[in-house]
């Protein structure tokens, strides 16, 4: 379970302030809000990329509001996937985790067959999907998703909506999506609040 | 964000290997000649050493320019907007010129003026054309990596819009509304930095024209004696006025580039898709002529090295043999065997690029740390590690030898790698500039999202970093290879009182010694096409790393 106690945050303002949540093991919440309002800035300081103001982090019973972003087992999905030029789709995979199963991490996204694949050459739904599978391959407490299907057409962004949302219900990983179109975090999420 | 202890001890070392050296020498200057500003100026009028350098300096400077651009820009546009078959061996023949160490080219063209070339050297009056010429053809390559991406890479859109708009329905309206206000920034930048190698030149003004001097040419003739307390204090003013001069120009020159080449970047439209570029048969007038400008001098270097003079009673006659290869390599009382000069070249570069490369990427790794979080101080860390561009090669090594000189010049001038300490002062900038947008074009995101799949830091950076960089980094060994090795004003100076000798300074040497052993002459091309094919080797090697769009001078 990942508790968020009193969370602040603030910049040139404030961003958030007392910000407080429980996600239960296997549940999905979506934070919505309207731009500019601390969503991403939220979802970056759970993960640890940015320190917060004040408040608690508990994962699992365990502090972990201290720890670097890598030491604490929470993954997170960018608004514009983020994949290495340098390296092809099995090889981004493979960040995710050196001996994983890659074909099948590639079937459960939909991608069968992509490993040797280019990530120059991948759709934007494609890349987002590449991103889901080296997340869930990294095998987090907790993922976290910002805005991943707002750059994406309505029919694309609705498909694929439902196909994260089965995939980690299936694997029963807790989940905070962050967006501003609603109807999204609704289809999403167990429950939404706003921010 | 807090400035880490690497970034501390990147910059501590940067100020203790190339600024205080220039400092101390600086420092010594004044402590013998005393601070006067405008006695070091009058003082170049007054000696008859120097007397009308900086009219000569500028003037020559000034044509050279206007000759590149002559020569260059009709070749960048045949190059940007036609298609030419084998483009990207034709690109790299036209631009190969400016990795040549310059002392090689100087030895070309003497060969192309000299007797068994054009045989114009004995009239002094040419000799101000060839170094025109010469300097043009060292430099057009700046013209080609300036202006050419902007002509082949443009949208066609635009040109074909413009076609239907009264202000470019004809030619000259395309050039004047269209051409010219893109590619103003690229030839203005371009014609700026021309400007400044020009200015700086010394090899090419040391052997071309014979009797005149650059600012950079006397400082080096007298900078031997210079620092000598109480010991020929005029020379301490020549010097201290020429590399004032110098810097002030090259800073100058250095802020001007910057603010052209930000124009410049705004002003490049990409177009989306693949050009469709056509052949032009007729312009194998201009390409065919530069490809054959380009090649000559070093053809004609490596042909000198096997031609031989033989003067007997009957009169003087040429042979074809390797004996000038032999007398290179072969080690006399007066001369050190090039087998050394390659040793010690080849050590030289390797240190330098042992400590330059670290260096220089660490020292815009920090600019990049401190950038966000202080503007101010990255700006400033930005100015630092440029200001040795502002400074001549001479200078850096009169600061060198006079750095020597202050702490310990019994120890130095026995201490086996004190030139390298030249050719870190002079490649460091120039790997800092090459790191710094290979490092800002790696989007945070990179390091962020590794960080959320629990990715160490070691990880992140060999798994990452180092293959996201790959490519600059091998631009930035090449080029500091390249740039060590052909390296000649600095290493003139450092080397003068020791035994060490450099490849460069071994073809100085060589071309120095009276002309009637009719082997030095071969010789001194041998060793010449020596550094010749290293640098080609090199520079063929980098191009294959080098970004296609990147558009520098690098």
């Amino acid at each position: 379970m990942l508790i968020c106690k009193d969370l602040t945050k603030s910049f040139d303002k404030e961003l958030f302030s007392n910000f407080n949540l429980e996600l239960k093991p296997g549940e999905i919440v979506a934070i919505t809000g309207p731009s500019g309002c601390g969503k991403t800035t939220l979802l970056r300081c759970i993960c640890g990329l940015e320190d917060l103001d004040s408040g608690d982090l508990l994962l699992e019973g365990r502090d972990i509001s201290t720890l670097n972003a890598e030491e604490r087992g929470i993954g997170l999905i960018f608004q514009k996937a983020v994949l290495y030029p340098h390296l092809n789709v099995e090889g981004n995979l493979r960040l995710g985790n050196k001996k994983g199963d890659i074909t099948n991490a590639l079937v459960e996204v939909g991608m069968e067959g992509f490993e040797e694949r280019r990530v120059e050459s991948l759709s934007g739904g494609e890349g987002q999907r590449v991103s889901l599978a080296r997340a869930l391959l990294a095998k987090p407490k907790v993922l976290l998703l910002d805005e991943p299907f707002s750059s994406l057409d309505e029919e694309l962004s609705r498909r694929l909506v439902s196909d994260v949302r089965s995939i980690l219900k299936e694997r029963k990983c807790p989940a905070i999506l962050v967006t501003h179109n609603k109807n999204i975090a609704e289809n999403f999420a167990d429950y939404v609040i706003s921010l | 964000m807090n400035i880490k202890f690497s970034n501390v001890c990147a910059f501590l070392a940067y100020t203790l290997l190339v600024i205080l050296p220039l400092w101390l020498a600086v420092d010594r200057l004044v402590w013998v000649a005393g601070f006067d500003p405008s006695a070091w100026i009058s003082s170049l009028e007054n000696n008859y050493i120097s007397q009308g350098v900086i009219e000569f300096t500028f003037y020559q400077a000034l044509i050279s320019t206007i000759v590149t651009m002559a020569i260059g820009l009709p070749i960048a546009w045949q190059l940007g907007r036609y298609k030419w078959p084998l483009q990207s061996v034709v690109k790299a023949i036209l631009t190969v010129p400016f990795v040549m160490p310059s002392i090689v080219a100087a030895m070309g063209f003497l060969y192309i003026v000299g007797k068994a070339g054009l045989d114009i050297r004995v009239d002094e009056s040419t000799w101000f054309a060839t170094l025109i010429i010469a300097h043009a053809w060292f430099n057009m390559a700046l013209i080609i990596r300036f202006c050419e991406p902007v002509l082949s890479t443009l949208d066609p859109k635009l040109e074909e819009q413009m076609r239907l708009l009264p202000a470019g329905n004809t030619k000259y309206g395309r050039f004047r509304n269209l051409w010219l206000p893109l590619l103003a920034p690229s030839i203005a930048a371009a014609a700026c930095m021309t400007f400044v190698f020009s200015f700086t030149s010394f090899a090419l003004v040391r052997w071309i024209t014979l009797g005149d001097n650059t600012l950079e040419s006397v400082m080096a003739g007298v900078g031997s004696s210079a620092g000598i307390e109480g010991y020929m204090i005029s020379r301490n003013e020549i010097v201290l006025g020429s590399s004032m001069i110098q810097f002030t120009i090259l800073l100058i020159s250095l802020f001007l580039m910057s603010w052209l080449q930000q124009k410049r970047q705004n002003l490049l439209p990409q177009a989306s898709e693949v050009i469709v570029k056509k052949r032009n048969p007729k312009g194998w007038a201009i390409i065919g002529i530069g490809v054959l400008f380009s090649l000559s001098p070093l053809i004609a270097v490596l042909l000198a090295s096997f031609r031989i003079r033989n003067t007997d009673s009957s009169g003087t006659n040429y042979s074809w043999d390797t004996s000038g290869w032999e007398f290179a390599f072969t080690s006399s009382n007066s001369i050190s065997s090039a087998w050394e000069a390659l040793f010690n070249s080849l050590g030289y570069a390797a240190i330098t690029l042992i400590i330059a490369v670290p260096l220089g990427w660490i020292l815009a790794q920090t600019i990049i740390d401190v950038e966000k979080s202080r503007p101010r101080l990255a700006r400033t860390l930005d100015v630092l590690t440029m200001l040795p561009f502002a400074i001549s090669s001479v200078m850096i090594g009169l600061g060198v030898m006079l750095g020597m000189i202050r702490i310990d010049a019994e120890f130095f001038y026995s201490f086996w790698p004190t030139p390298a300490l030249a050719h870190i002062m002079i490649t460091t900038p120039f790997v800092v500039r090459i790191m710094l947008p290979a490092l800002r074009s790696i989007e945070p995101a990179y390091d962020e999202c590794a960080k959320t799949l629990g990715i160490t830091k070691w990880r992140r950076f060999t798994e990452i970093k180092l293959p996201l960089l790959k490519g600059s980094i091998l631009v930035a060994t090449i080029f500091t290879l390249a740039m060590s090795l052909g390296e000649f004003g600095a290493s003139w100076v450092v080397t003068r009182n020791s035994d060490w000798t450099t490849l460069p300074v071994m073809i100085d040497s060589l071309r120095s010694i009276p002309y009637k052993n009719s082997l030095t002459a071969p010789a001194a091309c041998a060793v010449s096409s020596v550094l010749m094919g290293i640098t080609l080797i090199l520079f063929t090697w980098a191009e294959k790393f080098r970004s296609a769009r990147d558009g520098g001078m690098f």
